[in-house]
C-alpha cells in the first residue's frame, strides 16, 4: 500500500526505516505541543519576554523563515511571470517550503499573541496605524494563496489522482497559478517590507529607525530586497539537502547555478544598499538624535564586529561567490555562498530583533539581556519538527521533483 | 480601515489600503469559484477523460513526448504540444492535406518485414503510442488489442478489467486496467467509441468497438510501415531507460529479442515504474 502511493518510479527508503526516522521529530513535535499547551493554559510569563523585551525567540524565528520562505514566491514569480522554465523542476519543492514557513511562523504567531482564541481581531479590528495590520492581512492572505498552491500538488498523489475529478481539479487549478504566482509575489512584497517598516518605523529605538524613502522607512526596501535574495538560496540549500538525505539526484546543476545567479545578483545589490543605508543612519540619522556608533555597539556582545560579519562576511562575500561563473560551478562553492547568504539574512533578522530591544535608549536605561526559556525553545524546535515531517511525507508521497526519474537512470 | 475601527477615517489611503485586499481576496476566491465551475462545465461534456488524459500527459518529461514525425524521421526536432492527439494537431493536418506521410513514410516503409528484434508487427493495422492496435475487422467494427510489445510487457497478468459492454470509450482515455504482481497499469484506448464485445488474450484482442465510419478519425494512429518501426525502435530505447531507472536491478542489454515474459524473467524489477513509462501513465 505504501509504495502505491508513492511516485511511480521512484524509490524510497522502506517505510519501516521511514517511521523510525520521523519518531525523533515527532517526539520533539510532542514536546512543543506540551509546551504550547502550558503558554496557553498559563499564560505567556512561561516566556522570558516582558513589556521592555517583547520580541523574543519567536519573533526572530518568524522573521527569519518569513525571509528564507520567499523562495516560494520568487521562484513562482519567476517560473509562471517570467517564464524560466528551469524552475519547474523545484517549484512543487518551493511551494512547499514556502507553505511551511509561512504556516510554522504563524503557529509561533498564535502562541505569541498570547491570546490566540482573540487572533482574528487583527483582522476584524486592525489598529490602521500599524505596520502589523498590514503584515497581518498580508500573511493570512497569501498562507491561504500557498495552501491553494500547495493543493494541485497533493493531488498529484498517485492514489488521489485516480479520482477523475481530483484530477481534473488539479489540472484546471494548475492553469490559474500565474495568477496566483503574481497575487503571491504582490503579497508577499509588501509583508516582507513591512516587517523591515515596522522596525524602521520606531523612532523610540534609534538603533532600528530609518529616513523614509518614498513613505516607507528603507528598512521596508532592505527586508524586501534580502527576502528575495536569501530566497533562492534556501531553495537550493534545502533541495542539496534532500538530495543528500535521500541519495538522489533531484534537479540538474545548471538549476542550482540558476538559483546561485539570481541569488547572488540579488545580495549584491542589496549588500550596496544596506552598505549605503548603515553609512547615512550612523553618520546623519543617528548623530541627528544624539547616538554614536559606540551607543549602537559598545555593548559586548554586540560589537562593530556583528555588522561587518552581516554585511561582509555573510553578505559581500557570498555575493561574490554567487555571481561568480568559475565558483558557482563548483558545487562546494555554490552551497557555500548559499548557505552564507542565508545565515547573512538569519542574522540581520537577529540584530533586527534582539539587538534592537537590548540597547539602551534613555539615559537611565540599561543594557537588557535576554534568554528564551525551555517552552520558547521547545515550540521553536517544534515548528522545525513539523516542517521536517510536512517536508517528508510530500516527498514521499507527491512528485516535488519531476526530473528525479530522469536523473537518475543509471 | 473598516467603519468600526477606531480612529476611521474615510480617507483615499484607508480605502486603497483596504480595497487592495478586497481585491486580492475576490480574486482568489473567484479563481477558485472559475475552477469549480470549469470542472463541472467538463462533467457536464463527459470530458473527464480528455482532460485526465492532458493532465497526465503534461507530467511527461520532454523527451516522452516527442512527436511522431520527429520519431520517423520527418522533423529533426518536434515536441509535441497536442497530448499525442494528432486529429487536433494544425501540423498533421498541413502534412496530410500535402500527402507528405503517405508520399515519405507509407512507400519507404512497407519492405514486407513485420519483425524488430523478435517483436511481431503485422503492417495490416494500426497502432497507438500506449501499445495497443486498431484493426478494421471483417463486420466494419473495430477490434482493439495489445501490441506484441506491450503483451511481452505484461506476460500472463492476474487481473484484467476490462469495460462493460455497451460503455463509451475516448482516444487517449482509459480502455481497460490490467495487473501483474504488484504493478498495475491502464491501458489507453486507441480511438473513441461503443464496446459491443470484449475478447481476452487468448483470442489476441480485446474489445469490439461500433463501427462509426464517419465519427471514427484514426489520423492520429501510427499506420506507415516506416514510421511504426521507427516508433518501436524508439520504444525499445525508452524500455531500456525505464528498466536502467535507479531502483531497478537488471538493465537491458543491447542486441537480442524480448523474451515472451519479461517480469517472470526478472521479477525484482520495478515494473510498475515501467508501465507507468511505457504505458504513458506517470
Amino acid at each position: 500500500m505504501d509504495k502505491q502511493l508513492q511516485v511511480r518510479g521512484t524509490t524510497r527508503m522502506e517505510f519501516r526505516k521511514f517511521i523510525t526516522y520521523l519518531i525523533p521529530w515527532f517526539i520533539v513535535l510532542g514536546i512543543g505541543l506540551y509546551a504550547m499547551y502550558l503558554v496557553f493554559r498559563y499564560g505567556l510569563n512561561h516566556t522570558n519576554m516582558d513589556n521592555r523585551f517583547a520580541f523574543g525567540l519567536w519573533i526572530y524565528f518568524d522573521l527569519a523563515i518569513i525571509a528564507l520562505g520567499a523562495g516560494a514566491f520568487f521562484t513562482g514569480l519567476l517560473l509562471y511571470v517570467f517564464k524560466r522554465e528551469e524552475f519547474k523542476s523545484v517549484i512543487n519543492s518551493a511551494v512547499i517550503i514556502g507553505f511551511i514557513c509561512y504556516s510554522g511562523a504563524i503557529a509561533a504567531l498564535v502562541v505569541d499573541v498570547g491570546q490566540p482564541l482573540r487572533a482574528w481581531f487583527t483582522l476584524y479590528r486592525p489598529n490602521a496605524h500599524s505596520m502589523l495590520a498590514e503584515v497581518t492581512f498580508c500573511l493570512t492572505l497569501y498562507l491561504a494563496v500557498l495552501a491553494v498552491e500547495y493543493v494541485p500538488i497533493v493531488l498529484k498523489n498517485r492514489k488521489l489522482k485516480q479520482i477523475p475529478s481530483f484530477l481534473v481539479f488539479e489540472f484546471k487549478l494548475h492553469k490559474f497559478m500565474p495568477i496566483l504566482a503574481g497575487i503571491g509575489a504582490l503579497l508577499s512584497f509588501f509583508h516582507q517590507g513591512s516587517l523591515g517598516g515596522m522596525f524602521g518605523v520606531l523612532n523610540g529605538q534609534p538603533f532600528s529607525f530609518r529616513e523614509t524613502v518614498l513613505v516607507f522607512p528603507s528598512t521596508f526596501f532592505l527586508f524586501i530586497l534580502s527576502a528575495i535574495a536569501a530566497g533562492p538560496s534556501f531553495i537550493m540549500l534545502t533541495t542539496w539537502l534532500v538530495s543528500k538525505i535521500s541519495g538522489k539526484k533531484l534537479v540538474t546543476k545548471n538549476v542550482f547555478m540558476s538559483l546561485g545567479k539570481i541569488s547572488g545578483i540579488l545580495l549584491l545589490v542589496y549588500v550596496l544598499f544596506k552598505s549605503i543605508d548603515s553609512l547615512y543612519w550612523l553618520n546623519k540619522t543617528s548623530p541627528a538624535v544624539g547616538f554614536t556608533v559606540a551607543d549602537h555597539y559598545g555593548y559586548a556582545p554586540f560589537g562593530i564586529w556583528i555588522l561587518l560579519l552581516e554585511v561582509i562576511v555573510l553578505g559581500l562575500i557570498p555575493a561574490l561567490i554567487l555571481i561568480n561563473k568559475k565558483f558557482r560551478e563548483k558545487m562546494h562553492w555554490l552551497l557555500t555562498g548559499a548557505f552564507l547568504a542565508c545565515a547573512g539574512i538569519a542574522l540581520n533578522r537577529f540584530v533586527t530583533t534582539i539587538q534592537t530591544l537590548s540597547l539602551p535608549t534613555l539615559p537611565f536605561a540599561d543594557f537588557l539581556t535576554y534568554s528564551p526559556t525551555w517552552e520558547e525553545v521547545a515550540i521553536f524546535l517544534m515548528v522545525i519538527a513539523y516542517g521536517v515531517i510536512v517536508y517528508s511525507f510530500s516527498f514521499r508521497y507527491l512528485p516535488l521533483f519531476p526530473q528525479e526519474r530522469e536523473l537518475n537512470s543509471k | 480601515m473598516f467603519p468600526w475601527v477606531h480612529e476611521f477615517r474615510p480617507e483615499l489611503g484607508h480605502l486603497i489600503f483596504t480595497g487592495g485586499f478586497a481585491m486580492v481576496f475576490v480574486i482568489v476566491m473567484t479563481t477558485i469559484v472559475i475552477v469549480f465551475k470549469k470542472v463541472y462545465e467538463i462533467y457536464k461534456q463527459r470530458a473527464v477523460e480528455k482532460i485526465a488524459w492532458q493532465a497526465a500527459f503534461e507530467d511527461f518529461p520532454t523527451f516522452n513526448k516527442r512527436c511522431r514525425y520527429e520519431i520517423s524521421g520527418l522533423f529533426n526536432e518536434r515536441t509535441c504540444n497536442n497530448y499525442f492527439d494528432c486529429r487536433e494537431c494544425a501540423v498533421n493536418k498541413q502534412l496530410l492535406e500535402k500527402g507528405i506521410p503517405e508520399k515519405a513514410l507509407a512507400a519507404a516503409g512497407d519492405d514486407g518485414n513485420t519483425e524488430i528484434f523478435g517483436l511481431n508487427i503485422p503492417l495490416d493495422r494500426m497502432y497507438h503510442r500506449g501499445h495497443t492496435w486498431v484493426k478494421q475487422d471483417e463486420d466494419g467494427n473495430y477490434l482493439v488489442g495489445l501490441d506484441d510489445f506491450g503483451k511481452r510487457l505484461i506476460g500472463k497478468p492476474e487481473n484484467i478489467e476490462l469495460p462493460e459492454i455497451g460503455s463509451k470509450l475516448h482516444a487517449n482515455g482509459t480502455a481497460w486496467k490490467v495487473k501483474r504482481g504488484k504493478a498495475d497499469t491502464r491501458i489507453l484506448s486507441p480511438i473513441d467509441g461503443e464496446v459491443i464485445e470484449t475478447g481476452d488474450p487468448e483470442k489476441g484482442w480485446y474489445l469490439k468497438i461500433k463501427s462509426e465510419p464517419d465519427n471514427v478519425d484514426t489520423s492520429h494512429l501510427l499506420k506507415h510501415g516506416k514510421e511504426i518501426k521507427a516508433w518501436f525502435m524508439k520504444e525499445l530505447e525508452r524500455l531500456q531507460f525505464a528498466l536502467a531507472t535507479d531502483g531497478v536491478g537488471a538493465s537491458l542489454a543491447d542486441g537480442g529479442v524480448l523474451i515472451d515474459d519479461l517480469p517472470k524473467s526478472n521479477p525484482d524489477a520495478d515494473w510498475d515504474g515501467v508501465y507507468g513509462e511505457i504505458f504513458l501513465e506517470p
